[in-house]
């Protein structure tokens, strides 16, 4: 069949959310260590975690940090420890260092190769593959066309995002903070509000969550779920980064549904009301992302 | 020995830029490097350089450092192997697949990872040394301290480029896709090289969608017209710090400036790296003065630059847009 993802940051937003139309969760925030409670930077949060998503019969895996520094790697290395000892059922990484030092760590769990892995070519999905990645994510760049390639020429299983915004940059530094009381100044978690930057020529938009920034739109592809299935694609995953829990809830049970249908052979019928659904949770509009072979923010609808 | 590796991105540039001084020039080709096809050079220039260079006793190193689609790979191969049979000694590379299938057919030519490779750490540097590369360029934000715990961890060939972004602002090469989002455009030309339009990654120029006017807002106050991304600038003070740290190639930027600012920053940097060897605790502030002409310079062209890229960037973005009003399936049926 299929399976359908979403990530959650901290205790806090996995005891929020209802996150029961997904299979498996991503836990942790890989763009900001600092974030509260973030998985992906306290050890000692792990072991209850994993717990209460494996006992909800879903896969649990883990993201580490997407851009550490040389005294990063310190407490990368104590937070892969911990998880090694606990039922995760992968890794996911998105730094070739990590990735090495995973495999000098003798880490058994399988490795997935997450958004700022840059992954382009079957080529360098190959070369992952020698280092224990046994999922990839696609760089948002590539087609369909390109994803589904990669997948068969490699071979290996390829994660599609279906919805939610798309990561566009990663930084080292935090831009909210930076850009307004000054990066000497202590963070007080202004990413708990929303940021958008604004452009009022073109109508340009992006939101910014101080450590990343997305795309304005969300990505939209209920309306191509039938195509996805037929395409035997079958890892699909719900961006839910910078959103409530609430979000990710009513996001996961439309896509749960429309996917179940598809994968059945049954029609998915006229979508158009949760296609609404979903437009009144996208404040900027929905796209496609590069999917189609255009620019990121354009939607294309089923003809 | 310190090799200065400088910009040909017109082989009047290359020429002047080898007879100032750099040992190395680094040459675009048409549709594989991360620039418009105006800072890159047809394969026969290309051949032309290596031979000019060869008889100075220089080298041409090669940027093909575009991420391509998979299917392009053997072309991109067929390419290298074209070059290196020329003569070129190295070449930029991103995608480290193809590093890993470039290293073995030709295990003694230079591979510098690109910006695109985005290395944050010395781990990264391990990795990608594994993967065939013999230079890695760093960071333009890394210290001293961090490029010397690279060299200490790895042995591997440093490269480090001549300008800096002290801090603030987004990371930019190899974690981005904000000018694609906006504006981006694919089309095969008569060899069936796909091209990019608008991606920085997957090859023509990064339309700067960064340095436009945007408006954010924090904590009930507006900022307006900011730009996301800080710029690198011309720098020259930590030189010393930075060689004794074990950086080996110094990269002048500047594929996308005038021939003549380039001939100007290769001339200088030229002096400085001669000063430095000359002295065990060179004084450099004789060169301050200077060194702010060229920051104005850069400056200035950088401006031209970044709004001519950006008035790209919003023409495509509004062509695209009346192309979809017009035709709203047309990109769909590309996947049927």
């Amino acid at each position: 069949m299929f399976e359908l993802s979403t990530n959650v940051a901290s205790p806090k937003l996995l005891q929020q959310g209802d996150y029961s139309a997904y299979d498996a969760l991503y836990l942790g925030d890989f763009s900001c260590p600092k974030f509260p409670d973030n998985f992906t930077s306290h050890p000692e949060l792990l072991a209850e975690a994993a717990e209460l998503v494996k006992g909800r019969g879903q896969k649990c895996y883990l993201r580490l940090y997407a851009v550490p520094s040389n005294h990063d790697l310190g407490w990368v290395r104590e937070l892969v420890e911990a998880a090694m000892a606990l039922p995760f059922d992968a890794l996911e990484v998105h730094n070739l260092g990590l990735l090495r030092m995973l495999r000098e760590m003798g880490c058994s769990k399988p490795l997935h190769l997450g958004v700022f892995g840059n992954l382009y070519t079957d080529a360098t999905a190959r070369v992952v593959k020698e280092y224990g990645v046994t999922r990839v994510y696609p760089n948002p760049e590539l087609s369909l066309k390109e994803v589904i390639y990669i997948r068969d020429h490699t071979p290996i299983e390829v994660l599609v995002p279906v919805h939610g915004k798309i990561p566009l940059v990663i930084s080292e530094t935090c831009f909210i903070l930076e850009r307004g009381r000054g990066e000497d100044n202590p963070c007080t978690f202004l990413c708990d509000e929303e940021h958008w930057l604004t452009r009022s020529e073109g109508q340009w938009s992006l939101k910014d969550t101080g450590r990343m920034t997305l795309s304005g739109s969300d990505l939209c592809m209920l309306e191509h779920v039938e195509e996805l299935a037929a395409a035997r694609l079958n890892a699909f995953y719900v961006q839910s980064h910078g959103e409530t829990p609430e979000f990710a809830g009513k996001v996961g049970r439309i896509y749960r549904q429309a996917l179940t249908a598809a994968f059945a052979g049954q029609p998915v019928g006229d979508l158009a009301p949760q296609v609404a659904e979903l437009s009144v949770l996208a404040r900027m509009g929905l796209c496609n992302g590069y999917y189609f072979e255009g620019a990121g923010r354009r939607y294309v609808g089923r003809v | 020995m310190v090799m200065m590796m400088a910009p040909g991105g017109t082989k009047q540039m290359a020429r002047m830029a080898l007879e100032e001084g750099a040992e190395a020039v680094y040459v675009g080709v048409i549709g594989w490097s991360r620039r418009g096809s105006e800072h890159e050079l047809t394969d026969a220039d290309i051949h032309e350089l290596i031979d000019y260079a060869g008889e100075r006793g220089k080298e041409v190193r090669v940027v093909v450092n575009t991420l391509p689609s998979s299917i392009e790979i053997p072309m991109f191969l067929e390419r290298i192997e074209m070059y290196a049979g020329w003569g070129a000694k190295g070449f930029m590379i991103s995608d480290v697949g193809c590093m890993r299938l470039v290293h073995e057919r030709l295990p003694n030519v230079d591979i510098h990872t690109s910006v695109g490779c985005g290395i944050t750490n010395y781990e990264d540097v391990r990795c990608l040394a594994e993967m065939g590369a013999t230079y890695v360029v760093l960071p333009y934000r890394m210290t001293p301290d961090e490029v010397a715990q690279i060299r200490a961890n790895s042995g591997i060939g440093i490269e480090f480029f001549l300008f800096k972004t002290p801090s603030g602002g987004k990371i930019c090469p190899g974690k981005c896709m904000m000018s694609s989002y906006f504006s981006y455009r694919r089309w095969l030309d008569e060899n069936g090289k796909d091209h990019f339009f608008g991606s920085a990654s997957r090859g023509g120029d990064c339309l700067r969608v960064c340095q436009s006017n945007w408006l954010f807002n924090i904590e009930d106050a507006s900022y307006r017209g900011m730009t996301i991304k800080s710029n690198p600038s011309l720098w020259l003070e930590e030189l010393p710090a930075y060689l004794a740290a074990g950086v080996n190639c110094l990269k002048v930027p500047g594929r996308d400036r005038s021939d003549e600012l380039v001939r100007d920053l290769v001339r200088f940097y030229r002096r400085v790296l001669d000063r430095i060897a000359e002295q065990d605790h060179p004084d450099l502030s004789p060169f301050r003065e200077q060194l702010e002409t060229f920051r104005h310079r850069w400056t200035i062209e950088r401006g031209h630059r970044d709004r001519r890229l950006i008035g790209e960037a919003e023409r495509e973005a509004l062509r695209a847009d009346r192309a979809a009003a017009q035709n709203p399936s047309a990109t769909f049926e590309l996947i049927r």
